[in-house]
């Protein structure tokens, strides 16, 4: 038995104890092949699973590596199936590879004649292949690029993309780093992904995600197509590109429901180009407007499956996608592997935050208890009532008070999913309310007046969930949710990450009723931050006074 | 040994180099009883029934079935040793080690391990194989396919010379009919002419007697000095004493170590835990015997491993007594632990690994067909009879064996190591049947799961269970050791970073939910698992006490947060067993039938001002509260629910298999009782006229062993005898007959009479007389 820092157990957890002394060297060891799953305090869950031991593959990582690697650090012996499951999984990837043919095209090859056997036995890919040009090798029609890839991760033998991109229209795009300096993690980021051609950048919300966008575009320097998932992160995009590199304004187009330009930098939402007019998406003609050389996908976890459709014909460009988390609540992780590309940077938050580079948060549950009356209601209440019921108790209001006042002078955030709550709560604490009938412009005005801190407090629904970027934000309090959802906690969360001045910690406030099915959804919420390493505090309502600010 | 015996039957009585034994039975006669026995070790079958005397034994050994036995355990070298003796017919070790394509000592080696096992001895003429042998080798592995050399073979220079004059036709034919088994028909060919008349391939190779005919047919035969002059001198082209060595990579011995005890952990882990289930859940027997395919698949599913590994697993558990059945509540058989569980449960994890393994070792059967179909098409489940097989035990043994020759930290090879340890073991034991490449692959396979190889090398501990040293020493330190500790978490987990001390890892079971096993447990704590604790009777602050206690770091708050939550909403609405209860409005009389220094024995409670409940039954109640003047009601006792456990049900545990040692014990035992009983059987045989020359016609019968025993013997010899035989008719006749050999109850011999091959049934044979002279 050796003193190693890793615990590997038989489901292909590993637990990695993080107050061991070799930790930090098994981390970095194991991060190209495990995924984090949680990192509370103490001990750290990574797991095993084929699309990360791929990822493993895609980097450059064999099977002999991974496996000697657990036996280093392991604590204990490891469990032989484990290991067996290793060498089978990481061995499935490479046998197949995409290739430029200089007659046939696109076409795929293997080094292993039964995969390819069985491969084209599968009705998956059917349809898909063209003709056979010898024994390993088989003709694809290049329109089905993406959908091949997709069905051939699907059967568990992925292929390895080597038919290479175009490079697109040329366009001189450069930082701008006179005031500023990109990250170290930033750059190596943008580095690995230029490297790998295609894939996924992992970095929490607010540890820059833009700029990793903006250095990736410094290395293609092409004209860059950027996908985003609302109208003001688009503004933003913009503000922040004008900003950090030689672009200007006249070079970035924005392509949106309100404004459609094509530009050498093109900043299109998820929105339009998903809308549907008789059963057909007017503007998709984007998408082949320009010669795009690199694609830039914000929010990879939000991307709607109609993009998922459009991105698999796009397999000939580059594709970039950012994201803070590569958990999909529709569990379509496997697609974004395959058509957006391996992971190629990540980053846990913690390590970020010790860095100084996010603020550290003060994550707190504040229970309410329901009166008597309401109570009654909501036991007879049908169940797809109870939880708006249960979110939107009036008791609510008090403790959103008491809590503003706590904070008073802190530019503070309430955040709720409910349109009647945040209209009465905005009436009570006699605050802005921004929703989904709020006009851009409105939006934007208000958004502008709290950055610069004009209005100390302000009320918003989900339509601020993601990449509005409020950096002066020190308190939020979340009034009412979607349901649990892990990666919205993380969103509302990532509004307070951004550094604050003197190192302050942000405060994060969840209010949620004692007892109903508002509390059950919360645990849910919560276990997503406490796996981050955000430990909750839960206090009554009654105890609020009781709480340090 | 005395005089006496040693002379019987000895034709010249001195050192076997110069001369050698009339038969078998006299060769063993001079045996030391050491060597006896040695012989007797080796062929086990030969001491069931015990032989009356040496002759019968030596008879014995010449049985077919016995030989074949004997030859299953031999080597390549060892067979091709003993086939170039029947080539070569009565000979000298010098000509064996020329003809033999094998390093001279190994050779001799092989001859020596050929006699002491009887299939070779010292006849006069020279050194010979054991009459049957060649029939029992039939054209297995080892055979050369020569044909036996000629009575009086010309010298090999001839032989070589007559080759080389043969035109290239014709010595393609000739190596044609070598290579195929040495015999051939030559229809229309002249036999008797000279080499220059010769016109065609085959009346070429007949004038220079390269063929020679068989009997007055078509048949020839090319004579074993053909074939070995074809092949250079030697009986194959082939090295035979060149051992196939096994493909090997180097992975470290601490690697190997490691892989294995992590294995090994594992495999002990998941019997403990499907066992302790299938205490309180067992499934039932099935009608065959076997353990039905869903409870596989929902073992497979709790042990998170694939339906093989469980079979295997719980193959294993029933081999080593862990696993037994009886009958459960409505008397349908059913698997549940045996009462052995419990105890190997107490053992350390290293100790309970060497059960395991021994039984894994031992068992002669063959998991790895369970999902298969047999040959009707049924589906094969785990624990049904058809598993077994005799020679998987063996194979077993041959392929860990091989391994742990290997340097340690060197494992099987990628790919090429299976196959070349396949060639490996069929080197050491070529007559094994062609099943044998999935045997060895599934032992190397199930030795992975269970431990016994690691990365496919054999670990230190595996080594030291083979040379009979004490595994579980050199295993037990490379197992987790438990720990007392957890560390818990705000996300409401808790990480044993090891195995837990089994009295702490029940209770931290009770309180939160098992989430991820293996070196470590995660458990997570949930409002229902604390719940659960409160149920068996914990209250909140024991909970606080023990997470406080067991936790390293200190206790996250949500989690003291939930466990107050769980306290808070627990029992909210109580439910409480009574006897009886009491009602009064008069709340004083209540309080004062509660204080009465006489009610104590009533067990009341004041459940509310006005009700106190009773454990006492109402009548018994009514009496006493009568006695007092007065009336009460409860909850029970402690205000509790009293959970009803299941019973952990277990079975008796299968009686004891013989231990190794003491198999081994009881069969030198055994060796030793029949060493004496021969010896002394041969001592009253002979005190009387020997079988053979005294029996005449009219004589005593003889009986049926003693027929054999006399008629094996001329066999060996080649005497002729004279048997009393009785025709179908009744009368006995003296018939004069050459035996040629005993097989399925019937004597072949050439019969002097009718000048033919004929064939005698030994039970009417009366009498056997060696012809003088």
């Amino acid at each position: 038995m050796t003193d190693g820092p890793l615990i590997v157990q038989s489901d292909k957890t590993l637990l990695l104890e993080i107050d061991h002394d070799a930790a930090d060297d098994c981390r970095k060891a194991i991060a190209p092949f495990a995924e984090l799953e949680r990192s509370p305090e103490h001990v750290h869950t990574y797991r095993l699973t084929p699309l990360g031991l791929w990822n493993a593959r895609a980097a450059g990582h064999d099977a002999e590596q991974v496996v000697d690697t657990l036996l280093t650090f392991s604590r204990y012996p490891v469990p032989h199936a484990l290991l067996v499951d290793v060498a089978e999984t990481m061995a499935r990837y490479g046998r197949l590879r995409l290739d430029k043919h200089p007659t046939h095209g696109l076409v795929l090859t293997t080094n292993d004649r039964p995969v390819l056997e069985e491969v084209l036995r599968a009705k998956k890919v059917q349809g898909m292949l063209g003709d056979r040009i010898d024994a390993d090798t088989v003709a694809v029609h290049p329109s089905e690029r993406g959908n091949l890839k997709q069905a051939l991760l699907k059967i568990g033998w992925p292929a390895e993309d080597y038919a290479g991109y175009v490079d697109g229209e040329a366009h001189a795009i450069a930082l701008d780093e006179t005031e500023w300096q990109l990250r170290s993690y930033q750059r190596e980021a943008a580095e690995s992904f230029w490297h790998g051609g295609s894939g996924v950048v992992v970095l929490p919300c607010g540890a820059g995600k833009t700029l990793v966008g903006a250095a990736a575009m410094a290395h293609a320097q092409a004209t860059t197509l950027i996908l985003v998932t609302n109208t003001v992160s688009a503004r933003q995009w913009k503000d922040e590109l004008v900003r950090r590199t030689s672009l200007t304004e006249d070079e970035i187009g924005e392509y949106s429901g309100a404004v459609k330009e094509v530009r050498p930098v093109t900043i299109a939402t998820y929105q339009v180009l998903t809308t549907r007019r008789k059963g057909a998406y007017p503007h998709l003609d984007l998408l082949n407007a320009r010669d795009w050389g690199l694609i830039v996908y914000d929010e990879v976890h939000l991307l709607p499956a109609p993009i998922f459709r459009m991105t698999a014909d796009l397999q000939a460009r580059r594709r970039i996608g950012l994201t803070a988390t590569l958990v999909r609540e529709d569990g379509r992780e496997g697609d974004v592997f395959s058509l957006i590309g391996p992971k190629r940077y990540d980053a846990p938050w913690k390590d970020i935050e010790s860095q100084g580079y996010i603020a550290p948060a003060d994550c707190v549950e504040v229970r309410v208890t329901l009166p008597d009356s309401d109570r009654l209601v909501y036991a007879t209440a049908e169940p797809e009532e109870r939880y708006r019921l249960a979110a939107c108790t009036p008791q609510k209001v008090k403790v959103v008070r008491d809590l503003v006042d706590r904070h008073a002078g802190q530019p503070t955030l309430v955040i709720g999913q409910y349109i009647e709550q945040l209209d009465e709560l905005a009436a009570k604490l006699d605050a802005p309310v921004i929703k989904g009938d709020t006009s851009v412009k409105e939006r934007q005005r208000l958004f502008d007046a709290f950055r610069s801190g004009e209005i100390g407090l302000l009320v918003v629904s989900k339509v601020a969930n993601f990449s509005i970027d409020l950096p002066s934000a020190e308190v939020a309090i979340q009034v009412s949710g979607s349901f649990g959802s892990r990666q919205e906690e993380a969103q509302r969360l990532g509004r307070l990450l951004r550094p604050k001045s003197e190192g302050k910690s942000a405060h994060f406030y969840t209010v949620v009723s004692r007892d109903t099915v508002d509390a059950d959804f919360a645990q849910n919420r919560q276990r997503f931050l406490a796996e981050q390493g955000y430990a909750y505090r839960i206090v009554d309502a009654e105890e609020l006074g009781g709480l340090s600010a | 040994m005395s005089a006496d015996l040693s002379s019987v039957g000895r034709v010249v009585s001195t050192s076997r180099d110069d001369a050698g034994f009339r038969s078998l039975a006299d060769q063993l006669r001079a045996w030391s009883d050491d060597r006896l026995a040695r012989l007797l070790a080796a062929r086990l079958d030969l001491t069931t029934p015990a032989p009356h005397d040496v002759g019968h034994l030596a008879s014995r050994a010449a049985v077919r079935a016995s030989i074949s036995r004997a030859l299953d355990t031999l080597t390549l070298l060892e067979l091709s040793v003993l086939d170039a003796l029947v080539v070569a017919g009565q000979t000298t070790a010098e000509d064996v080690r020329t003809i033999v394509h094998a390093e001279p000592a190994a050779v001799d080696a092989a001859l020596d391990r050929l006699e002491d096992l009887a299939l070779a001895w010292h006849a006069v003429a020279g050194l010979r194989p054991l009459t049957g042998v060649a029939d029992a080798m039939g054209t297995g592995p080892g055979v050369s396919g020569l044909q036996p050399r000629s009575p009086e073979p010309p010298p090999a220079d001839l032989v070589e010379q007559r080759v080389a004059e043969l035109s290239p036709r014709a010595r393609a034919m000739l190596e044609h009919v070598v290579s195929e088994g040495g015999e051939a028909t030559t229809a229309g060919s002249r036999h008797t002419l000279l080499p220059e008349e010769a016109s065609t391939p085959a009346e070429e190779l007949l004038a220079r007697r390269l063929l020679v005919p068989r009997g007055s047919g078509s048949r020839v035969h090319a004579p074993g000095e053909v074939g070995l002059a074809l092949r250079g001198g030697r009986t194959t082209y082939d090295a035979v004493d060149a051992v196939p060595e096994v493909a090997t990579a180097e992975r470290g011995a601490r690697l190997v170590d490691s892989a294995a005890s992590g294995a090994a952990f594992e495999a002990v882990r998941h019997v403990e835990l499907l066992l302790e289930l299938w205490g309180t859940d067992p499934p039932g027997v099935l009608r065959s015997g076997g353990l039905g395919v869903r409870d596989l698949k929902a073992a497979a599913t709790l042990l998170q491993v694939d339906e093989p590994v469980a079979a295997l697993l719980v193959e294993v558990a029933s081999a080593a007594g862990l696993l037994g059945s009886r009958a459960d509540a409505e008397g349908d058989p059913v698997w549940v632990p045996t009462d052995a569980f419990d105890a190997w449960t107490d053992a350390p994890p290293a100790e309970r690994w060497l059960r395991l393994v021994r039984a894994w070792l031992d068992m002669p059967r063959l998991p790895a067909l369970v999902g298969s179909r047999d040959q009707s098409g049924k589906g094969l489940n785990p624990l049904v009879p058809e598993l077994g097989s005799p020679w998987i035990v063996e194979t077993r043994h041959d392929v860990l064996e091989a391994l742990s020759r290997l340097p340690a930290g060197e494992v099987l090879a990628a790919g090429t190591g299976l196959p070349s340890l396949v060639d490996h073991v069929a080197w050491h034991r070529p007559r094994r049947p062609a099943s044998r490449a999935d045997h060895v692959a599934w032992t190397v396979r199930e030795a992975g799961l269970l431990g016994v190889l690691g990365l496919d090398g054999a670990p230190a501990a595996t080594r030291a269970l083979l040379a009979g040293d004490d595994a579980v020493a050199v295993l037990a330190p490379l197992l987790p050791e438990p720990v007392d500790h957890v560390l818990v978490q705000a996300d409401l987990t808790a990480v044993a970073p090891g195995p837990l001390e089994a009295g702490l890892a029940r209770r931290l079971a009770l309180v939160a939910d098992v989430e991820s096993r293996g070196g470590a447990t995660t458990y997570r704590f949930s409002s229902s698992s604390v719940r659960r604790a409160l149920d068996v009777g914990w209250s909140g602050a024991e909970v606080h006490a023990f997470l406080a206690s067991v936790s390293r770091t200190p206790v996250p708050q949500p989690l003291t947060y939930l466990v107050d939550d769980a306290v808070r909403t627990y029992g909210t609405v109580r439910i409480g067993a009574a006897e009886a209860f009491l009602r009064a409005d008069d709340e004083t009389a209540l309080s004062e039938l509660l204080h009465h220094p006489r009610a104590g024995s009533l067990g009341l409670r004041r459940i509310a001002p006005t009700v106190l409940v009773s454990t006492v039954p109402v009548d018994v109640l009514l009496d006493r509260l009568r006695e007092l003047g007065s009336a009460p009601v409860l909850e029970a006792a402690d205000g509790t629910v009293q959970v009803v456990r299941p019973d952990a049900l277990r079975a008796r545990t299968p009686r004891e298999r013989r231990p190794l040692g003491a198999a081994a014990a009881s069969d030198t035992a055994r060796v030793a009782q029949v060493v004496t009983a021969v010896r002394a059987g041969d001592r009253a045989a002979t005190s009387r006229p020997s079988a053979a020359s005294a029996s005449s016609s009219g004589g005593p019968a003889l009986t049926p062993s003693g027929a054999l025993t006399a008629l094996r013997e001329a066999v060996e010899t080649g005497t002729t005898v004279v048997i009393g035989y009785v025709d179908a008719h009744g009368t006995v006749a003296d018939r004069m007959v050459d035996p040629l050999g005993v097989a399925d109850g019937s004597l072949r011999a050439h019969d002097h009479r009718s000048d033919d091959e004929r064939s005698f049934a030994v039970h009417r044979i009366r009498s056997v007389r060696v012809v003088e002279g």
